[in-house]
């Protein structure tokens, strides 16, 4: 099978190039990343990604695979054109080959406040929900944080300093919708700004390739609902 | 509402849409089962005081709709503050002397 993988050392290349691989597969390399560990054990061990689970859960090895965000260990070989183009995630900085720099994102993740803000006493046990509140959480609290979506968004490629977001938005969505959190007023209070928000222009890339068919696009729109039903 | 907050565009952007809809689609209806048989009724209609209004509201309404889409593409592509600046400062005169010049020219037929 054919790739065509996106290089680059900083150590030794000023630019980026590209390498062809042609690479004997096993019947048991069935997804990307088993063709990736394959080129890698018998073809170039200079070639750098990031995996860990290996079963879409942790979210590292998320690249562009023929012009698509996707998770390496998800996506099948099978109905991929050849030669198969793999590509960091886009509008990233490359720390090397596919292997992207995901501090900004972060930055964003943590601008967010990604954890349940309440001033009420420690209960013994616990916050309750009831099944309806809890059932509002669906949907939001199943990202992985591969950054699919942030690296397919326009917006995010043009501000990607300013702007938080699809992954930063859907997680923000996911604290001010929770029942336990008391600081709705605040985190509305603190997306409404020209950039961290409303950069967003609704061009819905971000739900077209979340790899756990999420919908940041959706969860924006709420956060810009409920802004504009507590301002007026 | 703040001042410079991110929903203020996206409110006007939004209500412009809807002044720009129905005009359109009133217009469009108009055109479809009564329309103006000369230029003189034309002008009539818009003599009036509720056809200048309503000319003058979309009007408007497609000014504060182009306001919002040109700072849209200027915020998105348009990074260094001097170059930004100016090309925001020259669209909004151009805009501002649009309005004036359309309420000029139906405030001169109306009168």
């Amino acid at each position: 099978m054919r790739f065509r993988i996106y290089r680059l050392d900083p150590e030794t290349q000023a630019r980026p190039s590209w390498r062809e691989y042609d690479v004997r597969l096993e019947a048991t390399d069935r997804k990307v990343l088993d063709a990736l560990e394959r080129i890698r054990t018998t073809l170039d061990d200079s070639l750098a990604y990031r995996r860990s689970c290996r079963e879409g859960v942790c979210g590292s090895d998320a690249m562009n695979i023929n012009g698509r965000n996707a998770l390496a260990c998800i996506t099948p070989l099978e109905g991929l054109s050849e030669p198969i183009t793999l590509a960091p995630l886009p509008g990233f900085p490359v720390i090397r080959d596919l292997i992207v720099d995901m501090t900004q994102f972060f930055a964003h993740y943590h601008e967010i406040r990604p954890y349940l803000i309440t001033d009420e006493p420690p209960p013994e046990r616990e916050r309750l929900q009831t099944p309806e509140e809890r059932a509002k959480l669906d949907g939001l609290y199943e990202c992985i944080l591969c950054a699919c979506c942030s690296g397919f968004c326009p917006s995010y490629w043009w501000n990607p300093d300013k702007f938080i977001g699809p992954a930063g938005l859907l997680q923000a969505e996911r604290f001010i919708v929770d029942s336990r959190d008391r600081a709705t007023a605040e985190r509305l209070a603190f997306l409404d700004d020209v950039y961290k928000l409303y950069r967003c222009r609704t061009i819905m890339n971000c739900t077209e390739v979340c790899p756990k068919g999420l919908s940041p696009s959706r969860a924006i729109e709420h956060i810009k609902l409920q802004q504009l039903r507590r301002s007026t | 509402m703040r001042l410079f907050s991110g929903q203020r565009a996206f409110v006007v952007q939004r209500l412009s849409a809807l002044v720009l809809l129905a005009f359109l689609g009133g217009g469009a209806l108009r055109l479809a089962f009564g329309p103006p048989a000369s230029l003189d009724q034309w002008q009539g209609w818009v003599a009036q005081p509720l056809g200048a209004a309503a000319v003058l509201l979309f009007a408007l309404a497609v000014l504060a709709h182009a306001w919002v889409g040109i700072r849209d593409v200027v915020l998105d592509y348009i990074h260094p503050l001097p170059l930004r600046l100016t090309i925001l400062g020259l669209s909004a005169i151009g805009l501002a002397l649009l309005a004036a010049w359309t309420t000029l020219v139906l405030v001169s037929h109306a009168l």
